[in-house]
Parts: structure tokens; C-alpha cells; sequence
């Protein structure tokens, strides 16, 4: 949990040019919403606690921005997470196989993932523009919701774009790659044959 | 319907695509054979957002961060420390030791990972060194992070909780029989271990030595006193005391101890937000899908097939207990409850089953599940952090899968050892 996360201090993109300058600040936004994210989420649980036994109220939007923040941690969670190979899988029967199977089981495995990141993607759209007609708002925040979900389809489409990636990455280099960055096996650094 | 479903999502489990997509493709499939194509998954994506939404899930995330603040910093090791200064000079006294610090660390974190990482990576040289085999050793810590599933904090159970619509707060407390029962068990089988094996005893720590121990520990042992104590006593509701569990860390590890600096906060804030993420994309995927299986009366269907309901109460439970313990040697518990507990939600109200015990048993045999070959989540997670070969890390396991075994059995039988706190906190 804590030992691994060394390599997810990295940002440089492995694309070529002006697309991996906005690669990098892709990655660099998303680490920082995850953090913020967090320590905001503690801020505001931390205070409405004090504020309900200290000050006897509780904080009448908290619900509310937890709620808002949970759905912008797990969106931008899962890009990055998809970046840095660290989604969770049951990789016994993969990793058993020999490599000239894993490698094209993983080219399948990664665009088979990115195709349903991409359908999600259109398909969370598609919910926001219905919510958005809608007009409704959080009672409290006086946010239209639709807003509030703003996250999930980008969420969805960038790890669409990573898994894509990482399949262009296994088909074009000699190693089997987890993510863009990330070889397979348990050691994270990445060695070039 | 259903039969496909569970076959596409067991191959695609088994082929390694990431636990989320033998969610959404059963969840996807349900959707497009229940409605006849692809006009209902805007509906989907809409059980996803639900998924997630609960307040009580904020637990989830304010859990981990504790832990992981505490990880990196001290209150681990002084844990560890105290435990070892009491118990280190008994025979099998460091084996005792390890399985005492899992189950204290366990009511701090709530994660089986971090407990392995926290004690086991420490505690497994010093073992070495004294003489213990590495495939006991590795056993031992595998299993006994296990008791951390169901000491509190629990993030299964919180998952659970919120899946099943139970009180969080209630199975929290009810996890703590069970757990300090299997605490009691291990440390017998440690000694029986070291006596049988040779093992030498450690020096005895002197008094003076453990008052410095107890000293150092008295801060970190303010955690258990907010989760358990803030709990039982009415004061948290299980947020709260994540919450505030968060907020003590940071006080104790970077105001008190300064073991760590602002900037490694923020590098902790991120791990977590990525963790939590990994974690809730699975839960919002599950709730698409439980939402499907139980609009179509999958469960009805599967259940009833074997007569589930003639069973009785003990019938369903054991039902329960093989079908957590199977689909855990294979899976993430995560998933496992995500995807089973809806499953068996009608059976469970239908034979009248207390929620409470129902989940702690679960909780139970998902820790039991996780610790079994061939696929048991923690065996990996152990050669991942410990790097040794799969072989030499299960090779140890047999007699603490019996004991956890007996441990469930007995909790069918016998309720009360995890009813009886909680009895006595809210009824």
C-alpha cells in the first residue's frame, strides 16, 4: 500500500512531443485533484465533526461537497490509477502463461477495457445532458447537479485513452507493458531489453 | 440470462482484465438483454453514480488515509514495540507478538494490506532470526493481518454495511469476539509451534523497559479508544470517528512525533485518493450490477433452485460461509461482497438471519478466503511485498485455515461470540 507508490510520483508521458506535454499535464492535474480531493474531504468531515461537538451544528453543506468530492476523487482515481498500472486484477492464470501469450492477451485484455471506458464515457454524457435538462440542484449548495458529475465522463475517456495507449505501447515495443508506464511483474521499474 | 453473465464475468475474471470490467460487462449484459439493446445505459451509469453516493462510504477513504498517515510514520512501530515488550519473552513469544501487533494494528488501519506492510515487514527478520521457518512465518502474517478484517475499522465491513443497508456501527462491534478469539487460537498454535520446533525464547524485557514501551505506545493506543470507544459508547457514528481518526493522525505523527513533514501529506492524500478510487470505481460498477441481478429476480432464481429456503437458518448460513470462502480464494473480498451479498439479501430476510451476524460471519470468511490457495488476494500481496516465491508463502497456511475454519463453524453455532458485545452496546 505504502510501498509502491514511489513510481506514481512520476509524470513524464511516454507519447512523443506536443501530445506528451499534454500528457504530462494530464497526469499532473489528475494527481493533483486526487490529492486536493482528499484533503479536502478530511477538512470537511474533520470540521463538521467540531463543529458538532464544539459548536453544536453541524456544517449544513457538508453532505453535499463529500459527496461532490468522492465522485471527483474516483474519476480522476481511475485514470490515474489506470496510468500507473494499479487497477486491481487477478493475474495468477495470466501470469502463468508464457509471454508470447500474455502479450497478446494483454493488447485484448487493454483495448477490450478501453472500448467499455469509451461506451461509459458516451453513455455518462448522454445521463449528464438528461440531468441537465432537468435543471435540478443540491438542496443545500444551490449546484445544479449535472455539474457535480462534470468529472465522470472525462474520468471514463481518459482511461479509455490510457488502456488505448497502453495497447499501441504493447503492439509497437518488445516488452509486455501493465500501463504506459508500468512493465509487468511486481518490480515497477521499468527496464529497457 | 443469468448463466451468462456469470460465465462471461468468471472468464473474463480469469484472463486478468481489471476487476471493474467483469462488473460493467455483467452489468452490460443484463442491461442490453433486459431492455432489448442499448437504450436503458444511461440507466447504468446512473445505478453507478448511486453506487458511490452513500454518505456512509466517506468512511472508506478517511479510513485508509489514517492508516496510511500512521504507516509512514511511527505509531506502527511503537505498537509493535509495546506488544513486543509484554509478550517477547514467552515461548513463541515473537510469533505470539506478530499476531498480537496484526490484531492492535488491525484497530487502527482496517486494511489487510497495510497491516501486512506495517508489521509484517518488520516483525519477519526478527522471527528469521530467532529461528522460526520462513513458510510459518509468512503463514502467520498473511493470516493474522487477517484478524484485521474484522477488528474495527473494517473496510469490508463498511462496503458490507452499506451494500446490505446494516448498521456499520453495530458490525463493527461485533467483529471484536470473533477477532480476538482467532487472536487467542493463533498464539496457542505459535506456542505449540515453538515448542515442538526448538524454538528459543527471547530475552525477558525489564519493567523499566516496558514502561518506556507503554510510554511510547500511549499515544497510538488513542485510536483504538476513538474507534472502538467513540463506537460503543454513542459518541461517532463510523465516519465520524474515521474522521477524527484522521485528524488525531496527522496531530500525533506530524505535530507530536514530526515523523512526517506537510509535503509527505500531500503525497499520503494522493495515495489514498488513488486507492479509494480503485476501490469505488468497483463499488459504483457493483451497484449497476446488483441492481440488474436483483431486477431481473436473479437471486430468486439461482436460490430457489436449491431449495435455499427449506434450509433453515443454520442451512443458509453454512450456504453462505462455502459460497464467500470459494468466491474469496479466487477474487478481491471487495468484489465478492459486492457482487454476493445482493445475491443472498432475500434468502437472509426471508429466514429471518440478524444482518449483523450474517455480515460478520461474511466478513469472516472473506478474511479466511483471502489467506486460501490458489488465489487468496493476501497470499499475493505477500509475495509482492515480502518477494518470495508462491509455494514457500502457502506452504504454512493449513493449520491456520483449519483454525479460522473451526473459528466460523463455531460462530454459526454459537452467535453470541460476536452478538454479545454488540448486545450489550445497543440493545
Amino acid at each position: 500500500m505504502t510501498d509502491a507508490d514511489d513510481s506514481t510520483d512520476r509524470h513524464e508521458s511516454s507519447l512523443p512531443g506536443f501530445l506528451g506535454v499534454i500528457d504530462t499535464t494530464i497526469s499532473r492535474i489528475e494527481s493533483f485533484f486526487l490529492a486536493s480531493g482528499v484533503l479536502l474531504m478530511a477538512l470537511n468531515t474533520v470540521s463538521n465533526v467540531v463543529g458538532r461537538f464544539v459548536f453544536q451544528t453541524s456544517l449544513f453543506f457538508s453532505e453535499e461537497l463529500n459527496r461532490i468530492l468522492i465522485i471527483l476523487i474516483t474519476f480522476a482515481g481511475i485514470s490515474y490509477a489506470a496510468r500507473h498500472g494499479r487497477h486491481i486484477r487477478m493475474s495468477a492464470i495470466y501470469d502463468a502463461l508464457p509471454s508470447n501469450v500474455r502479450k497478446p492477451l494483454m493488447i485484448v485484455i487493454t483495448l477490450v477495457t478501453a472500448l467499455f471506458m469509451f461506451g461509459l464515457c458516451y453513455y455518462a454524457t448522454t445521463y449528464i445532458i438528461t440531468q441537465a435538462e432537468r435543471g435540478r440542484v443540491l438542496p443545500a449548495l444551490q449546484i445544479p447537479v449535472w455539474l457535480t458529475l462534470i468529472w465522470v465522463p472525462f474520468g471514463f475517456f481518459m482511461t479509455g485513452v490510457q488502456y488505448t495507449l497502453t495497447a499501441i505501447k504493447n503492439m509497437t515495443s518488445k516488452d509486455i507493458y501493465l500501463s504506459t508506464s508500468v512493465l509487468e511483474g511486481y518490480d515497477e521499474d521499468e527496464i529497457e531489453i | 440470462m443469468a448463466a451468462t453473465i456469470f460465465l462471461a464475468m468468471i472468464a473474463l475474471l480469469l484472463l486478468g482484465f481489471p476487476m471493474m470490467i467483469p462488473l460493467i460487462v455483467g452489468a452490460f449484459i443484463g442491461f442490453f438483454t433486459m431492455f432489448g439493446g442499448l437504450g436503458q445505459m444511461e440507466t447504468m451509469v446512473q445505478q453507478m453514480m448511486a453506487g458511490i453516493r452513500p454518505a456512509s462510504l466517506i468512511a472508506v477513504p478517511m479510513f485508509i488515509f489514517a492508516a496510511d498517515i500512521m504507516t509512514r510514520g511511527q505509531s506502527a512501530t511503537r505498537l509493535i514495540d509495546l506488544v513486543m515488550a509484554f509478550v517477547g519473552h514467552v515461548r513463541g513469544g515473537l510469533a505470539v507478538s506478530t499476531a498480537a501487533a496484526c490484531t492492535l494494528f488491525g484497530a487502527v488501519s482496517g486494511s489487510t494490506q497495510a497491516t501486512v506492510v506495517a508489521v509484517g515487514s518488520p516483525l519477519r527478520p526478527r522471527m528469521l532470526k530467532a529461528g522460526y521457518k520462513d513458510s510459518f512465518i509468512l503463514a502467520l502474517i498473511v493470516n493474522a493481518s487477517d484478524i484485521a478484517f474484522l477488528i474495527p475499522p473494517s473496510i469490508g465491513m463498511i462496503i458490507y454495511g452499506v451494500v446490505s443497508n446494516t448498521s456499520i456501527a453495530e458490525l463493527f462491534i461485533a467483529g471484536i469476539g470473533p477477532g480476538l478469539l482467532i487472536l487467542v487460537l493463533f498464539s496457542i498454535y505459535s506456542y505449540i509451534y515453538a515448542v515442538r520446533n526448538k524454538v528459543p525464547t527471547e530475552e525477558r524485557a525489564t519493567w523499566s523497559e516496558r514502561g518506556r514501551a507503554l510510554l511510547q505506545a500511549l499515544w497510538p493506543m488513542g485510536f483504538p479508544v476513538i474507534i472502538i470507544g467513540g463506537i460503543y459508547g454513542g459518541v461517532f457514528s463510523p465516519t465520524e470517528a474515521a474522521a477524527a481518526c484522521v485528524l488525531y493522525a496527522l496531530l500525533l505523527e506530524v505535530v507530536i512525533f514530526r515523523s512526517i513533514s506537510i509535503a509527505e501529506v500531500y503525497q499520503t492524500a494522493k495515495s489514498t485518493g488513488l486507492i479509494t478510487a480503485v476501490v469505488f470505481i468497483l463499488v459504483g460498477a457493483g451497484a449497476a450490477f446488483s441492481w440488474v441481478i436483483s431486477f431481473a429476480q436473479v437471486p430468486q432464481a439461482i436460490l430457489g433452485g436449491i431449495g435455499i429456503t427449506e434450509m433453515g437458518p443454520i442451512g443458509v448460513l453454512f450456504v453462505i460461509s462455502i459460497a464467500f470462502f470459494v468466491g474469496c480464494m479466487f477474487v478481491d473480498p471487495i468484489v465478492v461482497i459486492l457482487v454476493l451479498v445482493p445475491i443472498f439479501a432475500p434468502v437472509v430476510d426471508a429466514v429471518g438471519l440478524d444482518p449483523v451476524l450474517v455480515g460478520t460471519i461474511i466478513t469472516l470468511q472473506v478474511a479466511i478466503g483471502s489467506a486460501t490457495p490458489p488465489f487468496g488476494c493476501d497470499i499475493f500481496t505477500a509475495i509482492a511485498v515480502f518477494k518470495r516465491p508462491y509455494i514457500e508463502v502457502i506452504r504454512g497456511t493449513p493449520p491456520f485455515i483449519l483454525i479460522l475454519t473451526g473459528v466460523a463453524v463455531a460462530l454459526i453455532f454459537f452467535p453470541q461470540i460476536a452478538l454479545f458485545a454488540r448486545d450489550l452496546a445497543f440493545r
